[in-house]
């Protein structure tokens, strides 16, 4: 028995309300809407434009630079100021440079080793049987959850003990160690999902355990791989607290971030953080915005199958 | 090469020398019956002997015919002799304890024993010779020179050592106990007539079988040295009463135990108090912040998902911008907006003249406690956002709001996204039963999101119980508490009033005039009970990760 359902014919009441006050409704809602939204991007942006002002400013005040920038009144000369001061006069680069180039190398080898690591250990865990694995994916998930710092002690006595001190190649190594962990995680997620029908038919065709690896995985994973890399290659730029314990004498960009903008330190010059903080927020926000897509994908990742 | 290969076979022979002395019974029987065409019969018991017979590492695989397998046995175990024996001095021992007997037992590791001996004798005794004290008749302070040996022990130093040497050493056991038990098995297989492996098939079935294993060893390696044992050491400063007080080589850090566990929860007077007020901060900080985020990013995914709204992808571009900037950066440019004197915030109250206006709204609704211009605050009259002692309340809901800010673009985005999920005959269904707009909202959007971003709250309340930048970078866990209220025992290490655990945990480690890294070491292990639970919860949650791959 089939029944349509019956719509019920509108009252006069409601013919007025559709006619007249529904879109008067909605002229309501859209400008209530545009408000909301024209306030939000006021409150997002102000911040970001006072960065942009304040480093193409001649003002030498950060408290007198407005907020929006203003077109007929800038200069390079914090830039000019950046790209040229050396702290001591042997130096072939200037301090920003120098620093730039530092956290460009520790950026590059962790991720190189992260991304091998991790995808090694993300393979292992996803096609093979073996005692304790899920034991070791516990234990170094959970792991990650202790604070730093307390290890950060244990980590200036060991490199102490061995005499790493300032060198940026044995800092990288502790960026790759903290990062085989998630990325594991992450990596195992996709791997997963890769039939293993692919690997049984290699392996009847006589394909070795590194053949299968290396010529049917991973070129099938390197959209994860790419991802686990952009991921890798961000993280040391912006940390701080590390690299000013086992690093003190060679500054990486965050280093030098923190100390030109903190007033007990020489040279205090908050102009010259803003340039440089512009200069270095740029790229990362590219990539950061090119990289929403995954946030999406992470959650997925994590939720559809939960 | 022929040398040592000479040597390594001349000293596996002496051993199966010496192994066949001990072993009295036989070994040919096996052999014979095989001979002789029989099976010979499994004895397990002879097998078990003859595997405890050989408990030194790798002699039992070599007297099995593995020698692939023996000789890297024996030399793992003999790079631990070596290098036990090479930097000990044992041979001064019998001479110089005839010279001083008194002292001869308690220091004998200290001062002869070699990496491993004396690594083991630190762990557990955190060293027991100070710069003051006498000892064999030298004076300690006597450093360098000949006398450098006498100098004061470093505890910190010992105990990293011992902890390094102790792993070393559990893998050394580690292997020895499947060097004992592989002989046994092997000698079973011989037993029962089973041929042995050649070293060409056994490399091929290893690298088969353990591939796994073989592959992970280099992370594996990597997290042991930079996580596990760091994270070991920090573990174990919680039980001992290392403090910035103790001059390192001058005095000794010792094990006490859990003194400072009882002196956190009542013991020492004051500490109690400041470490309920730090946690429920903490506590607060982490769920308002989620919280706030959540709530913000689901309207802004809302609005600007809702009909009419032209420009979708414009206002989505614009409003992940703050996300987009890197957080470091973020919170050093509001550290400027909001500083004392130069910050912008006060330059624009001022340039509107409101400053007094202001600050007597926020006072009356509690958020500020400083009073108009007092003669020895700052003379124009400033607000000081994060330095004034009665202005907690305001800098936390700065740094509520600036986290607001920092990251609703990442809950507009994720929520964004699931809400395109939603299967739209959810809606129709709705529709058909006649659902207002805010019903549908209640019934079919807010618990599918919900749902769907259940982890992500909890992922994000955890990182928020930990946001260390977002705290330090800002206000550096200022305003502080008035001095009459900081109590004797807390003098040099109080937290901030924004302070959360993790950054208290920071000062107390590296910023204090008397760093007490014991006191730290077991703040994060309390961290880490609360969070590890949580997040092994979280995660134990999520069938994906156990299920069998």
């Amino acid at each position: 028995m089939s029944q349509e359902i019956q719509e019920p014919k509108p009252t006069a009441a409601q013919q007025f309300e559709d006619k007249f006050f529904r879109p008067f409704r909605i002229v309501i809602s859209s400008i209530l809407k545009y408000a909301w939204l024209i306030l939000w991007v006021m409150i997002s942006l102000a911040p970001i434009t006072w960065m942009v002002s304040a480093a193409f400013s001649p003002v030498r005040r950060l408290n007198r630079v407005s907020v929006i920038p203003n077109p007929f009144e800038w200069s390079l000369v914090n830039y000019r100021e950046i790209f040229t001061y050396r702290s001591s006069t042997g130096q072939m680069f200037p301090d920003y440079v120098e620093a730039f180039m530092r956290t460009l190398f520790i950026a590059g080898f962790s991720t190189i080793l992260t991304v091998i690591l991790s995808s090694l250990v993300g393979f292992a865990f996803t096609r093979y049987r073996f005692a304790g694995k899920k034991k070791v994916l516990l234990t170094m998930m959970v792991l990650q959850m202790f604070p730093s710092f307390m290890g950060m002690i244990a980590l200036f006595l060991l490199f102490q003990q061995f005499g790493w001190l300032n060198s940026p190649s044995r800092m990288a190594l502790i960026y790759v160690a903290g990062a085989i962990p998630y990325n594991t995680f992450i990596v195992r997620g996709f791997m997963r999902n890769i039939p293993k029908t692919l690997d049984e038919a290699a392996a009847i065709d006589g394909a070795t355990n590194l053949q299968v690896m290396l010529k049917i995985i991973v070129p099938l994973a390197t959209p994860i791989m790419g991802f686990v890399a952009v991921t890798a290659f961000m993280a040391p730029w912006m940390d701080y607290i590390l690299p000013s314990i086992l690093m003190p004498q060679n500054e990486v960009v965050a280093q030098w971030l923190f100390n030109i903008n903190d007033p007990e330190s020489q040279p205090h010059e908050p102009m010259q953080f803003m340039a440089g903080a512009l200069f270095l927020a740029v790229p990362i926000m590219l990539v950061q915005i090119y990289m929403q897509r995954y946030v999406v994908y992470g959650l997925t990742q994590g939720a559809e199958k939960g | 090469m022929d040398f040592i290969k000479k040597l390594l076979s001349s000293i596996a022979g002496f051993l199966m020398k010496v192994g066949k002395f001990l072993d009295f019974r036989d070994k040919d029987d096996v052999t014979e019956a095989a001979e002789r065409g029989e099976t010979p019969k499994v004895d397990k018991s002879k097998a078990k002997k003859r595997g405890f017979q050989s408990l030194f590492m790798g002699f039992g695989q070599i007297r099995n015919g593995q020698w692939y397998k023996g000789y890297p046995l024996m030399f793992v175990f003999f790079a631990f002799l070596i290098a036990e024996i090479a930097t000990s001095t044992y041979i001064y021992a019998p001479a110089e304890i005839a010279n001083h007997p008194a002292e001869d037992t308690l220091y004998f590791f200290r001062d002869y024993g070699g990496i491993f001996t004396r690594g083991v004798w630190g762990f557990f005794t955190l060293g027991a010779v100070t710069t003051y004290s006498v000892y064999r008749g030298q004076d300690i302070r006597a450093r360098g020179g000949i006398y450098d040996w006498a100098a004061g022990d470093n505890s910190r130093a010992l105990l990293g050592q011992g902890i390094i040497v102790l792993v070393l050493l559990a893998f050394l056991a580690g292997l020895w106990y499947f060097s004992v038990k592989d002989a046994y098995r092997t000698r079973l297989k011989i037993e029962a007539g089973i041929a042995v492996e050649r070293f060409k098939d056994w490399i091929q079935r290893v690298w088969d079988e353990f591939f796994a294993y073989i592959i992970i060893i280099p992370a594996v390696a990597l997290i042991t040295l930079f996580t596990l044992i760091p994270f070991i050491f920090s573990f174990l400063v919680a039980f001992t009463n290392y403090t910035g007080r103790i001059t390192l080589g001058t005095q000794l850090i010792q094990w006490h135990g859990f003194t400072t566990f009882a002196n956190v929860f009542g013991g020492m007077e004051g500490w109690g108090t400041f470490f309920r007020r730090v946690f429920l901060w903490t506590v607060f900080y982490a769920i308002m912040s989620s919280f706030t985020v959540y709530v913000l990013g689901f309207i802004q995914a809302m609005v600007i998902e809702s009909k009419y709204v032209i420009g979708k992808k414009v206002w989505r571009l614009i409003m992940i911008l703050p996300w987009a900037v890197p957080g470091l950066i973020s919170l050093m440019i509001f550290n400027n907006v909001f500083a004392d004197s130069q910050g912008l915030m006060n330059q624009v109250l001022a340039d509107l003249d409101i400053t007094q206006d202001v600050k007597y709204i926020l006072q009356r609704i509690g958020l500020v406690g400083q009073q108009a211009a007092l003669p020895r605050e700052d003379l124009t009259g400033n607000i000081l956002w994060f330095s004034h002692s009665g202005n907690a309340y305001l800098a936390r809901a700065i740094i509520i709001m600036v986290n607001l800010w920092m990251g609703a673009p990442y809950f507009m985005l994720l929520i964004t996204g699931v809400l395109g999920t939603i299967p739209f005959s959810l809606y129709e269904a709705a529709d058909i039963d006649g659902a207002s707009s805010f019903q549908k909202f209640r019934f079919v959007t807010f618990p599918w999101v919900v749902r769907a971003t259940a982890p992500v709250i909890i992922t994000t309340f955890t990182f928020n119980f930990n946001n260390f930048g977002a705290i330090y970078f800002l206000t550096g866990g200022g305003p502080g508490y008035p001095r009459a209220e900081i109590p004797q025992t807390l003098r040099g290490i109080a937290p901030g009033q924004t302070d959360i655990l993790i950054s208290w945990i920071y000062k107390l480690s590296f910023q204090s005039t008397v760093n007490h890294y014991n006191l730290a070491a077991v703040y994060s292990i309390l961290i880490f009970l609360l969070i590890g639970t949580f997040a092994v919860w979280n995660l134990a949650r999520l069938k994906s990760f156990w299920e069998e791959d």
